[in-house]
């Protein structure tokens, strides 16, 4: 039986609530709606708003470096902590945080496996409305790791199943282009369709019914053997805006151990826009 | 109480039991097979306006009885709008404060008539994309408020709760019974959190095992408050898939067009899910041919009038002077 390649970034509920309150550990839910930390979070987590904490506010990219260095410093974070990440929508806002926390450097950052649904639906879990005091730190961040992140360029001049994986982990209308966006988002694109070459393979497919994340053998079976991922070579996840394609990113290169593997945050909201960017729709 | 003069002391005497049942009225001109006759159940004419008044209160009582809202705890549920409309109106005479947590897509209509009543709102951006594990929106922030307030909120919680089917299978099931003296053959119903479905269909079953139950359901991606498609049937515990013969799967924009043909030729004053499990008949009507239906009408039109400009062409348009 196969194990996730770098199996220390993911815990289980049952060792969060085991190491609530430890000293050097930290918790934080992201949530693209932080209704759902208000009305209850973990003892001690601190709630980051994906939207408007880790998304510049004014042109279209991460936070910089610097706003990177107060979130945390803001949050009580040191470089030496380890930093539980857990949130809403099956941890996708939270995977994409990871993604965000490994930019800028960050030693140890792991995922709460199932995320906040998990917690929330078993017995034995608290939840509090009470935010943990905070004791501001100095945080400094290193990077950013660009090695992490496909931009647009990059994309363009892709061949994809030739020299790389590109896998767009969008649901199947998303990818046939029979719908831009999921019903009711607000982010979308001119065209729908998908960039040729690509492999449609659902977030969804690496997840239980539970959202905790499937074993190492289904995930090598599913990936490699029925997707036809070809793990010798460099992939790129993309998806609408970033944040399911940071869920897929993480098991391809954590759970699944892939070399090179990147994400396209740009994702189908920048790449069906482009003015003559070929697009494939079956 | 009086219920052949129609005479109250409250509100709540008026609700449907086997004595007072919600009426059956047959469907006319729309229905072409007379070896077929279908009768729709009124569930709007229930006090609070819906076929949710039953769960509701069953929910409510179960709640009171068992001394969880003592000391001025409220209630938190999730709602689509009908359960909550009730809910809220029931639980405000009686005393109480209901947290309505609903989904955005929820027409205008529902989310004001919630505030009416007298719930506070609290209103949920819809699911982003079905998949599993993701689970509902308004579901788990409910029960975010129930876990992390306990000591303010209890939550009924429709989807987990057996009074919910008890309800059905104590009144809405016998009422049927009674009212077609046993002639039934086809159960018509839609699902949401499929205590309708569960508690009408294990009464009925044990009185005449052939009865067949059709559950009606919309296409994915649909836009008709308080159903779910089978996709999304996971989130309640009370769906018992050997309780029902067929499922049929109807395009939903004809949930639309259906209410308004009943609107206009049969008089009934029927909302969206109204005209989809009336669709939903007129396919088995055309398949079995003989048979005795009784469909449940949910709620009326009053609530849809902005859904229904969405999917009517022309009822948006010549409205200004």
């Amino acid at each position: 039986m196969a194990n996730y390649s770098h199996p220390e970034v993911l815990v289980e509920t049952d060792w969060v609530k085991q190491n609530l309150g430890q000293a050097g550990i930290k918790l934080i839910e992201i949530d693209v709606d932080t209704k759902g930390y208000d009305a209850g979070h973990i003892p001690g987590a601190v709630g980051f708003n994906w939207q408007t904490q880790l998304q510049d506010q004014v042109r279209r990219d991460l936070i910089s470096k610097e706003a990177f260095e107060k979130l945390l410093g803001d949050a009580g974070i040191s470089p030496g902590d380890t930093v539980i990440l857990y949130g809403d929508n099956n941890n996708w806002f939270a995977a994409y945080g990871f993604w965000l926390f490994k930019i800028y450097g960050h030693k140890d950052v792991r995922l709460m496996n199932g995320g906040r649904v998990k917690w929330l639906n078993e017995s034995d879990k608290e939840l509090t409305t009470e935010r943990p005091k905070i004791v501001p730190t100095q945080y400094r961040a290193s990077g950013p790791d660009l090695s992490l992140r496909a931009l647009l360029p990059e994309v363009l001049r892709l061949q994809p199943g030739q020299t790389c994986n590109l896998v767009d982990v969008r649901s199947p209308d998303e990818f046939t282009g029979k719908v831009i966006a999921p019903p009711g988002m607000t982010e979308t694109a001119q065209r729908g369709g998908h960039i040729p070459g690509a492999k449609g393979i659902p977030w969804s497919t690496a997840v239980n019914a539970d959202g905790t994340f499937k074993s190492a053998d289904d995930l090598h079976r599913i990936y490699f053997q029925e997707k036809g991922v070809d793990a010798k070579r460099d992939t790129i996840a993309y998806c609408r805006i970033g944040e399911r394609s940071s869920h897929t990113w993480f098991v391809l290169k954590y759970l699944l151990g892939l070399n090179n593997v990147k994400n396209y945050d740009g994702s189908w909201t920048e790449y069906g826009s482009i003015v003559g960017a070929p697009i494939e729709k079956s | 109480m009086n219920h052949k003069i129609k005479v109250y002391e409250n509100v709540f005497e008026m609700l449907p039991s086997e004595e007072n049942p919600s009426p059956l009225v047959r469907i006319n001109k729309l229905n072409p097979r007379a070896e077929f006759p279908l009768y729709a159940k009124l569930e709007w004419m229930n006090p609070f306006g819906s076929v949710k008044d039953r769960a509701a209160w069953a929910l409510l009582n179960d709640l009171e009885s068992r001394g969880e809202l003592a000391n001025g705890r409220g209630l938190v549920e999730p709602t689509s709008g009908n359960t909550g409309i009730s809910l809220a109106a029931m639980a405000r005479a009686r005393g109480h404060r209901l947290l309505a947590v609903v989904p955005n897509k929820v027409p205008l209509e529902k989310k004001v008539l919630l505030k009416i009543a007298g719930a506070d709102l609290e209103v949920v951006s819809d699911e982003l994309c079905p998949a599993p594990g993701l689970g509902d929106g308004s579901i788990n922030l409910a029960k975010t408020h129930a876990k992390a307030s306990a000591k303010k909120y209890a939550m009924p919680n429709q989807y987990e709760n057996d009074k919910n089917w008890e309800a059905h299978y104590q009144t809405t099931g016998p009422e049927i019974w009674k009212q077609t003296e046993g002639k039934i053959t086809h159960l018509f119903v839609t699902l949401g959190t499929c205590g309708t479905v569960t508690g009408i269909a294990r009464f009925l079953r044990e009185k005449k095992p052939a009865v067949k139950v059709i559950a009606v359901q919309p296409t994915e991606g649909h836009d008709v408050p308080g159903l779910r498609n089978v996709s999304q049937l996971s989130v309640s515990k009370l769906f018992d898939a050997s309780l029902v013969d067929d499922i049929l799967e109807v395009d939903f924009r004809l949930a639309y067009t259906r209410a308004m043909e009943l609107c206009q030729n049969e008089g009934l004053l029927a909302g969206p899910s109204s005209g989809l499990v009336f669709t939903g008949a007129l396919e088995i009507v055309a398949r079995d041919q003989q048979g005795f239906g009784v469909m449940i009408f949910p709620d009326n039109i009053f609530k849809y009038t902005s859904n229904m400009i969405k999917h009517i062409p022309g009822l948006g348009s010549g409205n200004q002077p």
